[in-house]
């Protein structure tokens, strides 16, 4: 067991090899720039510096332990280096804080507060370069504020591996670029050089100039994309800073998407579609509950459907892959005895959309269907012909493929045609306004919070199962279970 | 005469370059020799014993960075004779390539012999020709006569060479940034651990030397490692190639032994400074060097018994070094705001732009002498120009960002009132000029 001393503390260095890593994960604050866990070491920033006592000072992200080596994290030719390197960097980086998106999560304010404290030593005109380079449809880059760590080149090399993103040029003109004929739109994961970027220089088009970051906060949730079911963060505006003037949109939306670090589904990384999601999520609702296009009351729509319930014959579910454990379960309990059931997959590739790759994108754009498998078995639906009753709950299935004359109970959150075409249609909440959990495709089970208020007329599908089959039982409208 | 040769114990003619030449000399005699008689690790020990150090800048022990590759751990190793040579004021490898490119060919396959090497690399400058040319037909003739290839002179040794032509920057030359050239990556200098002998050219254990360095090594297997102790001095041993350039009578390549006298070469074999100018300063050996003053270079003259003699131990005990050979003599008359103002363009140009205090502090060395010497000087510069140096000595990478560092401190050290005289009033106290 090897043990080192940092400020005169000793601790264990398990599996780590560099004194970087060993203080982090004990604790220690060490500054850094240029090293991330999961890309290569390329010490170019030069602020991690620690002393090595007899032997002066280097950088922690490449000093290499050896047992019982004391380190100085916080002294004072440390702190005067640190100091340095954050007046090297100031020297030309624009200092635009005031409008950059990374503003109150950046690692250059954090650091200057820490370890600087002073405004600019140099007198001359900073130099100017380039300030809104487009490197794809989503991602502009600000190369007044780039400090040239090179994560995010590194990211593309070894993370991504869509080798798009290089440096141009050297010294002090040198310049992040896409590699000759290429552009960052190749990369499905482009968007985790915005995270990882320490600084504000890589910046989503779409969160640009939306929200100052210490209005939002996140909630943990599951990315409902692909099977891999990456966990993520969605950041929606802080309930006491509510705004009340304008649309209301503005604080309940997603405004932007994040990783949430997880060693067992996706690391730090998410892909593109995750970051996309506010977009799904703000398709037009589903709020009123139909009877063969005509609106009816909840409660209404709810006794017409057990009506048809008990009627029919031969009665047919197909079953939502994007339903949570919870729903899923509810299901079983309350109406398994009632249907034969299928799990259909609520959504198929998109055009254009990355089908499968080797990092995270599934096949199975689905976030449940193991989950839904475990329960009600993996064949394909079949509908015979003389089904009376199919309950279709969520998207994916065209009315038209349905046997003639079926009466179709549709269970679905969103504005569409077939809503009208249904028997019964009820609408149903989504996952940003409940909570609950998905097994992923390996079969890790994530939990998901609420983060929007849920809408009114709208029911939770775990509250709908049970009202569906109690015979008699009475449906109390949207709120949540 | 400036002492014993190891290199230049031949005249210089049209052929010389040849192989027929360099075998009449008594090329590839060392060859033959060792791979009949020795043993690889013994031809290592013979570098170790010799105290043969680098030629390339650092001085550091050849012998004891060739230890660190086991020549038998069963993997790849590789060897590369850097031929980058892009320290100003460095012409010397071009000697070397030009007049006796077999004493290079036959000293690297001698080294690959030692260090278990299959296949080796020249890293010459893009911008030579001339010894690029006589290289590469070097490489052809030793081809047929069978120094190179599989089982060389029927023993089991087998070897390749190849010459790779960078088209790059001065960074290159820097060993760990070679190997990134060499595999098409960006030339950046690389974080040390991992030690190139142990990581080097594609991940596997390499060993780069300097061109002269390597060149004496077919010398010192013929000769021995104790004959090669006999020439220089105890602590540096051998001989170095000197170009020496800027105001002398007589600029050009001169092999000198170690422990020569500095005021001897200086006013006797170079002819003395230009037109009988005083000595004001020497750059000793490549602008990466500190910068020696004339004080220094006048107690030489004097020939007293503290006077320098070229040797690595001396001018360390002067504050600088041999560095890459290349001599620079600055008269009496020079402005050295302008000088120091020429060095810094060269770093902030050449910076690789990884490391923070490099990337940033040369761009902003350079601007502030711009302005100082455009007349816009601030009495704050100078302190500025010390901090940013300071901070750029031992801070980054690779060696770039030290010297960089060390030419702003070691010229402000020196000749610090010319730089407050430009600053107060506006012009140089030399009316400018470099000349
Ligand atoms: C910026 C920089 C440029 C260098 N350029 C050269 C060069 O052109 N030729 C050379 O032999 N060494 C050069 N070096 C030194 C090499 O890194 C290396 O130390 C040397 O080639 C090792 O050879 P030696 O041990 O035989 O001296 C340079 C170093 C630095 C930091
Ligand atoms: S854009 Fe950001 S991540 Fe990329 S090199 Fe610049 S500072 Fe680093
Ligand atoms: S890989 Fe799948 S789960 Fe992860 S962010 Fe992309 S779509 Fe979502
Ligand atoms: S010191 Fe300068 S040249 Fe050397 S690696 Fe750092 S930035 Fe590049
Ligand atoms: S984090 Fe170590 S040098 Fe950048």
């Amino acid at each position: 067991m090897t043990a080192i001393f940092i400020n005169g503390q000793s601790v264990e260095t398990g599996d780590h090899t560099t004194v970087l890593q060993v203080a982090l994960a004990n604790g220690f604050h060490i500054p850094h720039f240029c090293w991330h866990p999961e890309l290569s070491v390329v010490g170019n920033c030069r602020v991690c510096v620690v002393e090595h006592e007899g032997r002066g000072v280097g950088i922690a992200c490449n000093m290499p332990i050896s047992d019982g080596m004391r380190v100085l994290t916080d002294s004072e030719p440390v702190r005067a280096q640190r100091k340095a390197m954050l007046q090297f960097i100031l020297l030309n980086h624009p200092v635009d804080c005031g409008i950059c998106d990374k503003a109150g999560e950046c690692s250059l304010q954090d650091y200057h507060y820490e370890y600087n404290g002073e405004t600019a030593i140099s007198g001359d005109a900073k130099l100017h370069s380039t300030k809104f380079f487009p490197l794809s449809e989503r991602i502009i880059l600000d190369n007044e504020r780039c400090i040239l760590c090179s994560r995010c080149v590194r990211f593309t090399r070894e993370i991504s591996k869509s080798n798009v993103l290089g440096l141009e040029n050297r010294g002090d003109s040198m310049l992040v670029r896409p590699a000759e004929g290429r552009s960052l739109d190749d990369d499905p994961y482009s968007d985790n050089v915005i995270d990882i970027c320490p600084v504000g220089a890589l910046l989503s088009r779409s969160f640009l100039y939306q929200a100052r970051v210490w209005y939002l906060e996140p909630t943990p949730s599951v990315c409902p994309g692909c099977a891999r079911g990456c966990t993520v963060q969605f950041w929606h505006r802080k309930a006491e800073w509510r705004l009340s003037g304008l649309d209301e949109r503005h604080n309940t939306r997603v405004h932007r998407v994040t990783a949430l670090e997880n060693p067992r589904v996706n690391g730090p990384w998410i892909c593109n579609k995750g970051r996309d999601l506010p977009e799904l999520l703000d398709r037009p609702r589903a709020t009123q509950a139909l009877q063969k296009g005509a609106p009816v009351s909840l409660m209404q729509a709810i006794e017409t459907a057990r009506g048809l319930l008990d009627q029919a014959g031969k009665r047919v579910a197909l079953v939502s892959s994007w339903g949570s454990n919870e729903e899923l379960r509810a299901f079983r309990n309350s109406l398994g005895d009632y249907f034969t059931s299928f799990v259909k997959p609520d959504h198929l590739p998109l055009e254009g959309e990355v089908v499968e790759d080797d990092l995270l994108i599934r096949a199975d754009k689905n976030p449940n269907t193991r989950a839904a498998q475990d329960l009600f078995g993996t064949a394909a639906a079949e509908i015979p012909d003389d089904t009376e009753l199919v309950l279709v709950w969520g998207e994916g299935v065209d009315f038209g493929t349905l046997p003639r004359g079926v009466k179709i109970l549709f269970l679905g959150s969103w504005l569409l045609p077939e809503n009208g075409h249904a028997d019964v249609f009820i609408p149903i909440s989504i996952q940003t306004e409940r909570r609950g959990h998905y097994t992923n495709f390996e079969g890790v089970v994530s939990p998901f919070e609420a983060c929007q208020p849920h809408r009114d007329g709208v029911i939770d599908a775990e509250t709908l199962f049970p009202l569906l089959s109690a015979p008699g039982g009475s449906a109390s409208g949207g709120g949540a279970a | 005469m400036t002492g014993r040769k190891v290199l230049m114990d031949f005249e210089v003619t049209p052929t010389s370059h040849s192989l027929d030449d360099y075998r009449a000399r008594g090329g590839y005699e060392a060859l033959e020799k060792a791979l009949r008689t020795m043993k690889p690790r013994e031809v290592t020990q013979e570098i170790v014993d010799s105290g043969l150090q680098g030629r390339g800048g650092a001085a550091f022990p050849a012998g004891r960075k060739w230890q660190g590759i086991d020549p038998d751990d069963g993997q790849p190793h590789y060897l590369i004779a850097n031929a980058d040579e892009g320290e100003p004021g460095t012409f010397k490898d071009r000697w070397v390539l030009e007049y006796t490119p077999h004493t290079l060919l036959e000293s690297m396959l001698l080294s690959c012999y030692a260090l278990g090497v299959r296949h080796c690399f020249v890293y010459i400058r893009g911008e030579y020709d001339l010894p690029w040319r006589r290289l590469d037909a070097a490489v052809e003739e030793a081809y047929a006569a069978g120094y190179f290839g599989e089982n060389i002179l029927g023993s089991d040794f087998s070897c390749d060479l190849f010459v790779f032509r960078g088209a790059g920057a001065y960074v290159c030359g820097e060993a760990s940034s070679l190997l990134g050239s060499i595999e098409g990556t960006r030339a950046f200098p690389r974080n040390r651990p991992p030690r190139m002998t142990v990581r080097g050219l594609y991940q596997a254990p390499t060993v780069v030397n300097n061109v002269e360095t390597l060149a004496t090594i077919a010398w010192i297997i013929r000769n021995g490692a104790s004959a090669f102790r006999e020439v220089g001095t105890e602590k540096s041993p051998g001989t170095r190639l000197i170009s020496i350039s800027g105001h002398i009578a007589r600029p050009g390549v001169y092999e000198v032994e170690l422990g020569y006298s500095w005021a001897k070469f200086l006013h006797e074999d170079c002819g003395g400074v230009l037109d009988g100018r005083p000595l004001k300063a020497v750059i000793p050996g490549g602008i990466s060097s500190q910068v020696l003053t004339g004080k220094d270079a006048k107690v030489l003259t004097a020939g007293e018994v503290e006077g320098l003699t070229l040797d690595h131990e001396k001018l360390r005990s002067a504050g600088s070094s041999l560095g890459s050979g290349g001599m620079i003599v600055i008269a009496e008359g020079t402005c050295m705001v302008r000088l120091l103002q020429i060095m810094l363009r060269f770093y902030h140009h050449e910076s690789c732009g990884q490391c923070t205090p490099c990337r940033e502090g040369t761009g902003w060395m350079h601007r502030i002498i711009d302005r100082i010497v455009a007349g816009d000087g601030r009495a704050e510069d100078l302190e500025r120009l010390n901090y940013i140096a300071g901070f750029n000595d031992g801070t980054t990478i690779c060696g770039l960002g030290d010297a960089a560092g060390y030419a702003a401190t070691a010229m402000l050290d020196n000749f610090r009132d010319e730089f407050d005289y430009f600053i107060e009033n506006k012009r140089s106290k030399f009316a400018g000029n470099l000349e």
